[in-house]
């Protein structure tokens, strides 16, 4: 009786540290949007368009408060993700603040936000390419470039994560070269 | 008696004067069929482009020619629509100087920091013949973010392959002020 509940815990055990190491290896799912804005690209959207990204069920959306766009992860060639900064204070408020006296407008324009950049090139049915550029908040923009790999979106450049766990491999095929 | 006849005078005077300027205006000869435009992506050559330049650019100039008219169609690169097209014109776009400037810098200085973008710019027709080359620049100086002269570029080209392309007006005095290098 004994031997049997040791051979039960050690079964339950052993399956536990395998479902971890299994969901572990999953890629990571960006189902969550993300706030972020449409610089260009997009198609029936405006120029700076601010809205929430996601990705989920095999394609990219971006929904803003008058539209959603849809863009199939298969169809998207390259992903790659840059990085930027803005002036912390935009728009209308931050051209206008540049009149500010006593170089108030140039102290302003030293306040700024680093932020992620993320561009794709995707094709639409008919074949025609296009391009989009998005920017949202600095760190996200790797984890949707991750989500849109794994649900069969292409890249140039493979992404850090990628690279890092490809490394080992890399360099293995590089001694065999040697 | 003489009074009016001064007066008449200077009215057929005046009336000839008006009128002058309104038999000058004939009616314009209809502009040739204008032609369809195949945009290429724009390649970066041996520059090392950003990809959101480069992306900003292409579609900067897909909705600039789009926005300018002249052109009975305006295809991106690879669309199969193309295939029936006529008088297809394929716009080739290669970059050959780019200086990554500063927002910042142009914001605290006022005179660096300037980003700019030169385009060599090659129009040619479904036979590859050559129609037009040009070198472009995009600038931003002052206010605005540095993928604002991808917009500045495509404003430019734009004009360029309207004055040039779009209808008889391939005249080197042209608005845009550029010339032809063939």
């Amino acid at each position: 009786m004994k031997h049997n509940r040791i051979i039960l815990w050690s079964f339950l055990l052993s399956l536990g540290t395998l479902t971890s190491v299994c969901l572990a290896q999953q890629p990571p799912a960006a189902s969550a949007s993300i706030e972020a804005v449409q610089v260009i690209g997009l198609t029936d959207l405006k120029q700076n368009t601010k809205g929430n990204l996601k990705v989920e069920n095999g394609s990219l959306t971006f929904a803003s408060s008058k539209t959603t766009c849809e863009i199939p992860a298969a169809s998207i060639q390259d992903v790659v993700t840059g990085a930027d900064s803005q002036r912390a204070i935009g728009g209308t408020v931050g051209t206008l603040s540049r009149l500010a006296p006593y170089g108030g407008g140039t102290a302003l324009s030293l306040f700024r936000s680093k932020l992620d950049i993320i561009t794709i090139q995707y094709r639409d049915p008919d074949g025609g390419l296009h391009g989009a550029i998005f920017t949202m908040p600095v760190g996200k923009g790797e984890s949707i470039k991750e989500a849109l790999l794994a649900q069969g979106a292409h890249t140039s450049i493979p992404s850090q994560a990628r690279s890092t766990w490809d490394s080992p491999l890399q360099s293995e095929a590089m001694e065999q070269i040697n | 008696m003489k009074t009016i006849e001064r007066v008449t005078i200077l009215c057929i005077f005046i009336a000839r004067l008006t009128a002058t300027p309104l038999l000058c205006e004939q009616p314009q000869p209809p502009a040739s069929s204008p032609a369809a435009i195949e945009v290429e992506m724009i390649q970066a050559g041996e520059i090392n482009l950003p990809t959101e330049f480069q992306v900003a650019l292409y579609e900067n100039l897909v909705q600039e020619l789009q926005k300018k008219g002249g052109f009975s169609h305006v295809y991106r690169e690879g669309d199969r629509n193309t295939a029936g097209a006529s008088g297809l014109v394929t716009l080739h776009t290669t970059v050959t100087g780019f200086k990554k400037g500063s927002e910042l810098e142009r914001d605290v200085t006022t005179v660096g920091g300037a980003t700019s973008i030169t385009i060599h710019c090659k129009f040619t027709d479904k036979e590859g013949k050559v129609l037009l080359e040009r070198d472009i620049t995009g600038k931003v100086r002052l206010i605005g973010d540095n993928l604002k002269a991808t917009d500045d570029f495509a404003k430019k080209a734009a004009t360029v392959a309207q004055e040039a392309l779009s209808s008889d007006s391939a005249s080197s005095n042209s608005k845009s002020g550029y010339k032809n290098v063939i």
